[in-house]
């Protein structure tokens, strides 16, 4: 066994392992940052590949998609900040069916395809054929893919900005109660009283 | 086995000595600006050090323990990753990758993650306040950088940063694309935590993301920062200043000539810029340095098309 082989079955493992982790951990912070771990290995496993600019755009995407996904769940979920424990699964059965399925699905396709024997030449450009790729036959489902892309990060600006298009997002809105029934934080319980007495505290 | 035992050593010395270094220009510098003597500055830099690794080590309630140790270290890796793609001559490149310039792309949204890591781990709120406020700031100065560094790439036509220096044989990157090194300098002071963007461990959070964090880890992550900043002045020499490109000189005098200089213009800068609001660097960065970083790209296209 090769180094490169070692390398492959480390990574591989670190891939599965912490992508099953995703599923068991009780925080969202983790459960993002441990799917990064996973794709971080997958990238690794495709520089082993030789696919050295999908291998390293994979860490740099991933990177920045985990952390806005860890910041913007945190933002929207009364969870504060992330920190208390909670359940990172829903729907179980259908979940685990779907996966078992695609799984299956994925690996057949592996067995089974017939893929094309060719090998490229020892001193291939990799990265200017998939440039030439996407910019050439490809450039259509590529474009469209960014534009659709840019579309969605619009409409969710747009959504979640404070003056949307449903008028001022925080008019009206309440954080939940600190006590079940209770008065929620940082409410201006009672008006003037509530900020005054704050007031008086700054000084 | 000298193929991979000497990068290793070069990459790995020239971090550790360049942090220590960072931390002796900024303590030269502020006494320079204060008009305080600068004198011993070698042995109080080391005593700092020993002060930092030998005070007891200090734990929170409920602290994800794993990442509070392994954050430091990663950051570390992170900039031993940066610096290993850069060459120090034709022939001498500790990893010569073709996209060299897309990981270090990689290189700052994960240190942005590490970083924010650093201030989860301990459970605890000033710790977090600093890891939150630095991830605001990262996603904003991130894509500032990537238009910056395709801007680089462009004329170069490739990703590797030989190509980068090649392609400035004639002209350095910091006279053909002047906005480029002030955008990318800003880039800089983000993912070493420095200066005006030194948002995450600042002492207005009463030390941020490294309040709760004491003893070899502490340290760790000080060095961390020195760390970071020298894998940025090599990326930013090759990118701006031709690289290991020179006359008289060997390849690698050049590379660090240039990685001093750049190191001395973030110090500085640092010292002399006060630290910002967050939320005004976030305004800032979204409404002023991207569209400009964007202007850097036109300027950097339309001169690599009929230049």
């Amino acid at each position: 066994m090769s180094w490169i082989d070692l390398a492959f079955y480390v990574l591989a493992g670190i891939a599965v392992v912490s992508g099953w982790r995703v599923f068991r951990t009780d925080s969202m912070v983790r459960a993002s940052f441990l799917l990064l771990l996973s794709f971080l290995a997958v990238g690794a496993v495709m520089l082993l590949l030789g696919a050295v600019y999908l291998g390293v755009a994979l860490f740099f995407m991933m990177a920045v998609e985990m952390l806005v996904m860890a910041l913007f769940m945190v933002m929207f979920m009364m969870n504060p900040a992330g920190l208390n424990p909670m359940n990172m699964v829903h729907q179980p059965r259908v979940a685990a069916a779907a996966g078992v399925i695609a799984f299956a699905a994925l690996a057949g396709m592996a067995l089974v395809a017939d893929f094309p024997e060719r090998r490229p030449a020892a001193g291939t450009d990799v990265v200017r054929a998939l440039g030439t790729e996407l910019l050439g036959d490809s450039m259509l489902v590529f474009e469209s893919a960014g534009v659709a892309l840019l579309a969605t990060m619009i409409g969710v600006v747009v959504l979640s900005a404070r003056t949307g298009r449903f008028g001022p997002s925080d008019e009206g809105s309440c954080p939940p109660g600190l006590d079940p029934g209770g008065l929620p934080a940082g409410a201006p319980s009672g008006g003037e009283d509530g900020s005054g007495h704050g007031h008086h505290h700054h000084h | 086995m000298n193929e991979v035992l000497l990068p290793t050593l070069v990459v790995l010395s020239t971090l550790l000595a360049g942090a220590a270094l960072v931390a002796v220009l900024d303590q030269a510098v502020a006494g320079m600006i204060a008009g305080r003597p600068v004198r011993g500055l070698l042995s109080a830099t080391f005593a700092r050090g020993m002060l930092l690794w030998l005070r007891p080590d200090s734990t929170t309630e409920h602290p994800d323990a794993l990442l509070w140790r392994l954050a430091p270290a990663a950051y570390l890796v992170l900039a031993a990753l940066g610096l290993a793609v850069v060459p120090w001559s034709a022939d001498f490149v500790p990893v010569r990758l073709p996209t060299g310039v897309v990981l270090w792309g990689a290189v700052e949204a994960l240190a942005t993650v590490v970083i924010f890591l650093e201030g989860w781990a301990p459970n605890a709120p000033l710790p977090l306040l600093g890891g939150y406020r630095h991830v605001a700031a990262g996603l904003s100065y991130i894509l500032v950088s990537m238009f910056v560094l395709i801007g680089v790439a462009l004329p170069a036509e490739s990703l590797s940063f030989d190509a980068v220096i090649d392609s400035q044989q004639d002209l350095w990157n910091v006279v053909r694309q002047p906005l480029g090194l002030p955008l990318f300098l800003v880039v800089g002071l983000g993912i070493g935590v420095w200066g005006p963007l030194r948002f995450a461990d600042a002492a207005d959070l009463a030390g941020g993301t490294t309040a709760e964090t004491s003893g070899p880890r502490r340290l760790a992550w000080a060095l961390g920062r020195g760390a970071m900043l020298v894998a940025f002045s090599a990326v930013a020499a090759s990118a701006f200043f031709g690289g290991w490109l020179g006359p008289w000189l060997p390849g690698p005098m050049w590379l660090l000539l240039k990685m001093l200089l750049v190191l001395v213009l973030l110090v500085v800068i640092g010292r002399l810029l006060a630290r910002m609001a967050p939320e005004r660097f976030v305004g800032l960065a979204w409404l002023l340095l991207l569209p400009l970083s964007f202007v850097d790209l036109l300027w950097a296209g339309l001169l690599a098309l009929y230049g």
